[in-house]
């Protein structure tokens, strides 16, 4: 029987495997193929995430609810006598990420057929995606830390690939920078907390550090952190054995820190958003995938998955974070003009709600979240993509100097677009979690357990639950006034140019049937056949880690209804605002629109505190190097050269002049001795008379 | 005859080939060259692939466990009452050396393939470079001293007249810079190998002996010998073998380099001409740090134990400072010889943690540098043939006119920089895994200076990404206008052939460290036990 089940999961192992492999290979092969715009390279890459799709729920109806973790590892390498290994984990989370990720991938890369058809880089750009879907498959099913945060880079790589897809635009390459640096801060935040964890469990294993997430494990999270020194005989190392020390538990805040950051950085949470505004400078089809529905939720995934480290303090911290960027996206997106930008900050937002989900234990709203908000926000993506290109069509042939991207140029685009305009609706309505959405579904569950989780605590708590349930109708706000002023009224192209010709439509099958599919998975009947009801969700249930309250008190009723009916009236009023135009738009220059419209000031503040000092302290080390190291060479070999001219000077002067001196006495002495050998007799004779008296006079002297 | 002996003599027979042969013949040297360096691949690669593991073939402190050894005496003089000098050709390889003799092998064979460039006075040039192949080899081989030390000194002839001959503007300040530089060092290394020889004695023969085995054995030392671990000996009231261990480390941070001894290191790589700026980054440096494992750390392990918060310091000094120091240069090549010095950074950290974990990382890192700078500097130099200029802001938007070429920077640039997949990664992970595992193992290194270092890795990010940002992306724009953009054509079929290898190797450890990991690991555990942790 044993053997049997091992079967079925080598099979099982292999289909993951190869659901994930498939892109790699698409990746490689577009990379060979001859050309720019090779229409084949497009099929190979669809090809590829439509055959890892199918794997994908394959392995998923194995794996799903078993109770059975599949999990197989091979030794990669041996580093001391660390034992590292390479494996792929296949539990309820993973094989649910598998899936999503390729559900999602498969309508976008259809969808990046037709919209990236006329471009240069064609098969670049499925190059990169297939990366980047290889990157993100592997992601969601590897079973160690350290793959785990090579591909957690790899995800970010590919996503700096694609931002600055476009390589000659300036702001499109400031933006991948950007993006990378700041992913890069996490990357660190991640590696630091993966060797903590080594340093502690001596292991990088996922399965052996944070377990197949179960009751007992998640209620002994305070005793988590004591040394465990029933360690299995195939982990750890010599050291070990010979008991160490364990890390003081200070560390494992740090190792929160660095979690944190990490999730901050990749899920675009405050403080580390502000790349993903920035990022929206690639391709919409790119931003639909990456940015929107996976890649920004792999910091959600990462919590997912290290769930059991934290402790209370911690996840109140997480909690506190989420809602707070939640409500600051939201404010934010109310006043941007860029169609893109706005949905960007909307996702920073609906992200903020799932960190916050949690750190209040809404652990399976959380992912439920995830799930729901991947389909609506590519959805609305898309649109954006459509209607953007539109709009670009409109300026190329008119030969206009407008953005396209800027929504205070559209308007009225229902009649011509209409497809489009249903499938932009259904993907607003899920986002403000309106009831018979997908959001609904998965946002109400988070609003109920905030307030759950903030009864019994001091009175301060219930602020997150406030301000997560305001968001939700600032949401509702700013998604309108998005809706309205691209879809309702007139063009407002043609008040300025009344001339200009219009051939816009929706588009092809390549166009219509990714928001199909997208608008399918927005909507209720997917995820659960009561739509009112989270609880029943099989996706709930499945990602649940056994704590859940039942679905009864009094927020079950309340929480859902108060808000779905201020939302109504919130709706109604911004469509009032914005297609009726009875009212005049709100005030432009006080401080808080300002503050808004500015994204409150953080790219002011991080270029002018943080980016310029560390220029300046670049700059300043180099003056250091330059002036003071080599400086005090320069100094030594000057002073050598002085040295070595005096010693030269001495040298001439003084010893040779001594040699010199030698010699001129000798020499003198000989001229004067010679002369008394001359051959002169009287010379001998006269001589000889001055030694005699000389010798007389000393002697009579003496 | 013995494959080290045969890998060692393989430049000295082709440089005899080159001297001899006339000075018509001059466009067949560069061949001839290549062809010596790619016959030292296939034997180092023979050598590789005969490399035997297992717990008795670790060698490090065990003479009989190292393979391919030779021994044959050299210089015996006998005098008289002072007993016999005993000098040896002792040759012989472990883990320690393995990877990096490998990786020279290659290296070489792509600086050869630089030497394209070299026009002028090539007989010279290629008898030069061959002795300097012979000589880097000859380091990674010794496993007597004094034989050491005379290929260690033997390095430093042909590279100051490869800089200051075929160098650029600024060569003869550059040349002259880095011989005093590295001269100083080995100088006073000299009279400690004559200390260390002086205290030591071969218990075989009785004779004093420079093998450097014999000298990581503290019951060979004499009693009362300088540097007799038992006697406590001074020179000049300072503890003798902690003045022998900071000189020999000082005489190997200043090849490393470690900061402040490295401003000859931009200098030199400035005006180097590409090949010998790929030998110096992608071979020199590799061996300050190959000595300090081997001999400093070795020889003075109860020194380098007490020493080893410092030399962390320096490690992590260096990898913040060469980084930003990198983030703030105008000159390509100059930016990548500090990014050198960041890097190399980790190889010193690493070292001073005494653990698995961080000695494993630093060879590891050494071998990925020594690929990766080969790389980046081959690059510099693609660029700096066709237009003579390595400005990076006199370029703009290469991506559109140099498709493959970028690709290939980027490719480098983001192996450099550590993005996991690529072998510079699994280097700097483990030794900052070693860094921080060392204060609960051996309580060596506080855990802040992995932190810090760590910061390294973020800059490293910002200066290779701004450099891309700015000579590659964005639209055409040159500073020597339309000459330029018509002399910078893409990838000759030699380049591709050249940093292709270089790519796929670096991607291939990356993915597999094990190639290396499995012939060094043996050698790595045995000489942390030997320094005393079990």
């Amino acid at each position: 029987m044993d053997n049997f089940l091992q079967a079925i999961d080598t099979l099982t192992i292999k289909f993951a495997l190869a659901a994930v492999l498939l892109p790699l290979l698409a990746f490689i092969i577009n990379l060979a193929l001859p050309g720019k715009n090779n229409k084949v390279a497009g099929w190979i890459s669809t090809g590829a995430i439509l055959i890892s799709c199918v794997l994908s729920v394959s392995v998923f109806s194995k794996v799903w609810n078993t109770d059975h973790l599949v999990h197989q590892q091979v030794l990669w390498f041996t580093i001391g006598d660390t034992k590292v290994y390479a494996g792929v984990l296949l539990n309820n989370l993973s094989v649910l990420m598998l899936v999503l990720v390729n559900v999602i991938a498969l309508p976008v890369h259809i969808y990046s057929t037709a919209y990236m058809k006329n471009d240069d880089g064609y098969n670049r750009y499925f190059a990169f995606l297939s990366l980047f879907c290889f990157s993100m498959l592997a992601l969601v099913v590897v079973d160690n830390l350290v793959l785990f945060y090579i591909f957690w880079e790899l995800v970010g790589f590919s996503s700096y690939l694609l931002i600055g897809f476009w390589f000659t635009r300036h702001k499109a390459v400031q933006a991948n920078k950007k993006a990378f640096i700041m992913n890069r801060i996490g990357d660190i935040g991640l590696l630091t907390a993966i060797i903590i964890l080594f340093t502690q469990y001596h292991t990088f294993d996922i399965d052996f550090l944070f377990g197949s997430i179960d009751i007992a494990k998640f209620a002994s999270v305070h005793d988590f952190w004591v040394f465990n020194t029933d360690l299995p005989s195939q982990v750890g190392s010599i050291w070990v054995k010979g008991g160490a020390v364990p890390l003081p538990i200070i560390w494992q805040y740090v190792a929160f820190a660095g979690i944190f950051l990490a999730v901050a950085a990749k899920s675009a949470q405050f403080p580390l958003h502000t790349w993903l505004p920035d990022a929206m400078e690639g391709p919409t089809s790119v931003s639909a995938l990456i940015h929107a529905a996976t890649m920004v939720a792999a910091g959600v995934f990462l919590l997912g998955r290290v769930y059991p480290v934290f402790n209370e303090t911690e996840l109140t911290i997480l909690a506190i974070i989420g809602c707070f960027t939640a409500f600051m996206a939201a404010t934010i997106a109310l006043t941007q003009n860029d169609f893109k930008r706005i949905l960007a900050y909307s996702t920073i937002s609906q992200l903020g709600y799932m960190i916050m989900a949690m750190g209040i234990g809404a652990y399976s709203s959380s992912l439920f979240h995830l799930v729901t908000h991947a389909f609506f926000k590519c959805l609305l993506f898309l649109v954006a993509g459509i209607v953007i290109h539109q709009m670009s069509h409109i300026r190329d042939d008119n030969k206009l100097e407008i953005d396209p991207q800027n929504i205070l140029n559209m308007g009225g685009l229902r009649k011509k677009m209409p497809l489009t305009f249903i499938a932009a609706l259904i993907g607003a309505l899920a986002l403000i979690g309106l009831p018979f959405t997908s959001g609904y579904l998965s946002k109400d569950g988070i609003l109920i357990q905030a307030f759950q989780w903030s009864e019994g605590k001091s009175f301060i708590y219930i602020l997150i639950p406030v301000f997560a349930v305001l968001t939700t109708w600032l949401t509702a706000f700013y998604v309108i006034r998005l809706i309205v002023k691209v879809f309702f009224g007139d063009l407002r192209l043609l008040e300025k140019y009344p001339s200009i010709k219009l051939h816009i439509a929706d588009g092809g099958w390549r166009y219509v049937l990714p928001l199909f599919i997208l608008a399918i998975g927005s909507l209720f009947p997917l995820f659960s056949i009561n739509p009112f009801s989270y609880e029943q969700s099989w996706l709930f249930k499945g990602v649940t880690i056994g704590h859940n309250v039942a679905g009864e008190g009094v927020y079950h009723i309340l929480v859902p209804v108060a808000v779905n009916i201020f939302s109504l009236l919130v709706v109604y009023g911004a469509y009032v605002i914005y297609a009726k135009r009875k009212i005049s738009p709100f005030s432009q220059t006080n401080a808080l629109w300002r503050l808004s419209f500015n994204e409150w000031y953080f790219d002011h503040f991080y270029k002018k505190y943080i980016v310029k000092p560390v220029m300046v302290l670049s700059r300043s080390v180099f003056w250091w190097d330059r002036r003071v190291i080599d400086g005090f060479i320069h100094t030594l070999a000057k002073t050598a050269m002085a040295l070595s001219k005096l010693t030269a000077w001495a040298d001439q002067h003084i010893i040779d002049g001594f040699l010199h001196l030698v010699v001129n006495v000798v020499q003198s002495v000989g001229n004067f001795a010679r002369r008394f050998q001359g051959g002169k007799v009287q010379y001998y004779l006269y001589s000889m008379l001055v030694i005699i008296l000389a010798l007389f006079i000393l002697k009579t002297l003496i | 005859m013995n494959v080290l002996t045969l890998l060692i003599l393989t430049p000295v027979l082709f440089g005899f080939i080159v001297a001899l042969l006339p000075s018509e013949w001059r466009s067949s040297f560069k061949f001839i060259t290549l062809l010596a360096t790619l016959v030292q691949l296939g034997l180092s690669i023979w050598i590789y692939c005969d490399f035997k593991t297992g717990a008795s073939f670790a060698g490090v402190n065990h003479e009989d466990q190292f393979q391919f050894m030779q021994k044959l005496p050299w210089i015996n003089l006998d005098l008289g009452s002072l007993g016999k000098m005993q000098i040896d050709y002792f040759v012989g390889i472990d883990g320690l050396s393995i990877a990096l003799l490998v990786m020279t092998s290659f290296v070489l064979v792509v600086a050869a393939l630089a030497s394209w460039e070299i026009k002028s006075n090539l007989k010279g040039f290629f008898v030069l470079f061959l002795i300097l192949d012979m000589a880097v080899m000859g380091v990674f081989c010794s496993l007597d001293f004094f034989l050491f030390y005379i290929f260690y000194e033997l390095m430093l002839l042909p590279l100051y007249f490869l800089i200051g001959m075929w160098g650029g503007a600024r060569r003869e300040y550059a040349a002259i810079k880095f011989f005093l530089y590295t001269l100083f060092g080995s100088v006073f290394m000299l009279l400690i190998m004559i200390g260390l020889y002086l205290s030591v004695k071969d218990p075989a023969t009785g004779n004093h002996t420079f093998n450097i085995i014999q000298m990581m054995n503290p019951a060979n030392y004499d009693a009362g010998s300088v540097f007799s671990v038992l006697s406590h000996q001074t020179i000049l009231g300072l503890p003798a073998r902690a003045v022998g261990f900071v000189i020999l480390f000082i005489a190997f941070a200043i090849k490393v380099p470690v900061v402040p001894l490295h401003t000859w290191l931009p200098d030199a790589h400035v005006e180097a001409p590409t090949p010998v700026s790929i030998i110096l980054a992608g071979i020199l440096l590799k061996v300050g740090g190959y000595g300090i494992i081997r001999i400093c750390v070795g020889i003075f392990p109860e020194i380098a134990h007490a020493d080893a918060y410092w030399l962390g310091l320096l490690g992590v000094i260096s990898i913040i400072y060469g980084a930003l120091n990198a983030l703030a240069q105008q000159d390509l090549k100059r930016m990548i010889a500090y990014s050198s010095v960041s890097h190399m950074g980790f190889v010193l950290l690493g070292i001073a943690s005494l653990t698995t974990e961080g000695l494993s990382g630093a060879v590891m890192q050494m071998v990925s540098h020594g690929f990766l700078s080969t790389m980046l500097f081959f690059l510099a130099g693609v660029v700096y043939n066709r237009v003579h200029d390595r400005g990076i802001n006199h370029f703009r938007g290469l991506a559109s006119i140099m498709p493959k070429y970028t690709a290939f920077v980027v490719v480098a640039f983001f192996a450099s920089l550590g993005l996991p997949g690529f072998s510079a990664f699994i280097g700097e992970a483990f030794s900052l895994t070693g860094a921080f595992k060392s204060h609960s193992t051996n309580g060596l290194l506080p855990y802040w200076m992995a932190a810090c270092a760590s910061l390294g890795i973020l800059l490293g990010a910002a200066y290779f990404l701004w450099t891309l940002q700015r000579m590659f992306f964005g639209t055409v724009n040159l500073k020597g206008g339309s000459v330029w953009k018509t002399a910078l054509v893409d990838l000759n079929l030699r380049e591709k052939l050249t940093l292709l290898p270089l790519a796929l190797i670096v991607l291939i450890l990356g993915v597999m460290p094990s190639l290396v990991f499995d012939k060094i690991n043996e050698s790595v555990v045995t000489f942390i036990q030997f320094l005393g942790f079990k």
